[in-house]
């Protein structure tokens, strides 16, 4: 469902907002995120305030994620995920 | 044809006057020794809520917004009160009226409190103190229902604490008065001179910002718990982690922001009622008699040439309760369906309590025109919009003659239910 925006819908001319960015993650035993390393610098993961997983759209290429709501260093909150299928780890805003 | 509206008077020094848990004040007022014990006011929107409560039965435990039996199970000799609203908001009414005499701009919050523009009363009531002065005498007269002008007089009817415990907070802005009212004792005052704004802030707690449960929980997590504490944040990252909501905050704790009082304007109410001989208590039947007040309220020739900007509805209930909505339309209108399908909602959503022995509309506020009785009216509102479209279409259209493409977009809603955060907005080229 879209809300009116006047213009006529058309795919082709839809961009997607908040795209995730590849980052490079260190984690504990557990796997729990602890350091996220980015060009500016790296940031200690401070709280974790919840995880989840999802598991969908199996029957076209399925999206598996493990997602974690974070707050690094600094008292900044961003969203970190793990693709289960590749291991690459995610970064975007909540 | 388009009416200007007179602008409103301001003044950013400004005194907040506060009686905390009003009703409850209200019907101590007309019942004396209501409040010497746990006692509490029924919730006027589900009467089977307390809503305000007395010290004395916060004390064992009786919150706001309990249920009467969990009340009573903590405070067996609770005394319950219905609630009154038209008796709150007429005293709440001449409590305004009061201190429209003390000062011209008079804001009022909310219930109970309300603040008063104290810019330019210097040559009237004198320096900071004898307006305070003024304010407690205003107060006095509203709560006697007197006028009293002689000052011996009215230091021979003080009492330290009044039956309304008055708190007032005098500072350079409603934010610090708001928080200067909230220190001071009842009956008292707080004044925040100039230049010292910051150091009063940076002493107080979180809890004075305008904050949702939610963000102050982040806020205390985050090592958080004074004003001091967020306003030595960088006002960027504030932003960053709790957006516009967060910049407002910190502007609010660094002391960088005054709002001014903005006074009031009051038009002269239409005001229509119907008393029945016996009591009515059938929902359909009281909405039909509404609808007949209502209409006979719009056809006033007062209202001529008029939309109806605010409405309220009272009902008198026997047993002396009462019932009150007030509505203030974002679109003002005078057509009847639209106003009687509001009180309708309304009745649903908070039925009254009883049989109802008189009915009362009044239109408080007003705006110009009306399209039945100014067909070639021009509307202003109409006319702002579709200027705003067309230097809205040209900009656009510079912007992709220049650049050869769009630059404005929409963010519109693509699945907003969607676990996966990049598939809930999208952009897309703005056309307007």
């Amino acid at each position: 469902m879209v809300k009116t925006a006047r213009t006529p819908l058309r795919p082709d001319r839809l961009r997607a907002l908040n795209l995730p960015a590849k980052v490079a993650v260190t984690t504990d035993a557990a796997g729990r995120p602890t350091i996220v390393h980015r060009e500016e610098g790296d940031l200690q993961v401070e709280e974790i305030r919840e995880i989840w997983r999802i598991d969908d759209e199996w029957w076209r290429s399925p999206i598996i994620r493990c997602y974690a709501d974070v707050v690094l260093s600094g008292g900044k909150r961003v969203i970190l995920y793990q693709d289960l299928v590749s291991l690459d780890w995610w970064i975007q805003r909540p | 044809m388009a009416t200007s509206t007179p602008r409103p008077l301001t003044s950013d020094l400004a005194a907040c006057c506060w009686i905390p848990q009003f009703a409850l004040h209200c019907e101590e007022a007309r019942h004396p020794g209501f409040t010497t014990g746990p006692s509490a006011v029924l919730s006027p929107d589900d009467a089977r809520k307390v809503w305000q409560v007395s010290r004395h039965a916060r004390r064992v435990g009786v919150r706001s917004g309990m249920t009467v039996s969990q009340a009573i199970g903590l405070a067996p000799s609770l005394k319950l009160c219905e609630a009154d609203p038209v008796h709150y908001d007429e005293r709440f009414s001449g409590l305004l009226a009061a201190l429209t005499d003390v000062s011209p701009v008079v804001e009022p919050a909310e219930l109970g409190r309300v603040f008063v523009g104290l810019d330019g009363l210097e040559g009237i009531h004198g320096n900071v103190e004898r307006q305070i002065e003024a304010i407690q005498c205003g107060v006095r007269n509203a709560e006697c229902g007197v006028e009293i002008a002689n000052s011996s007089l009215n230091s021979a009817l003080d009492t330290p604490h009044s039956a309304l415990g008055v708190r007032i907070g005098v500072a350079r802005g409603k934010f610090i008065a708001w928080v200067a009212a909230s220190r001071a004792k009842p009956g008292s005052f707080v004044i925040v001179r100039q230049g010292t704004e910051r150091a009063f802030l940076d002493a107080q707690q979180l809890a004075v910002l305008p904050l949702d449960t939610d963000t102050h929980r982040r806020l205390l997590r985050l090592g958080l718990s004074t004003l001091r504490d967020l306003s030595a944040l960088p006002e960027e990252a504030v932003t960053s982690q709790f957006g516009d909501a967060g910049r407002k905050l910190w502007r609010l704790a660094a002391g960088k922001v005054v709002e001014p009082v903005v006074g009031r304007r009051v038009p002269e109410p239409i005001v229509q009622s119907l008393t029945f001989y016996t009591p009515v208590a059938e929902r359909e039947f009281l909405v039909q008699a509404f609808s007949r007040v209502l209409t006979l309220a719009l056809a006033h020739p007062r209202r001529t040439g008029w939309r109806v900007r605010e409405l309220r509805a009272e009902a008198k209930i026997e047993h002396g309760a009462s019932w009150l909505a007030t509505f203030t339309l974002k679109d003002p209108t005078a057509t009847l369906d639209r106003l009687l399908a509001l009180l309708r909602t309304r009745i649903e959503q908070a039925p009254l309590t009883g049989a109802v022995e008189k009915l009362t509309i009044l239109l408080t506020d007003f705006a110009p025109g009306t399209t039945e009785l100014q067909l070639f009216a021009r509307d202003a509102g109409a006319e702002a919009r579709a200027r705003r479209r067309d230097a809205l279409r040209t900009a656009a259209h510079e912007i992709r003659l220049r650049f050869r493409r769009p630059f404005l977009h929409h963010v519109i809603e693509v699945q907003p239910w969607s676990r996966l955060p990049e598939r809930r907005y999208a952009l897309i080229d703005f056309e307007p």
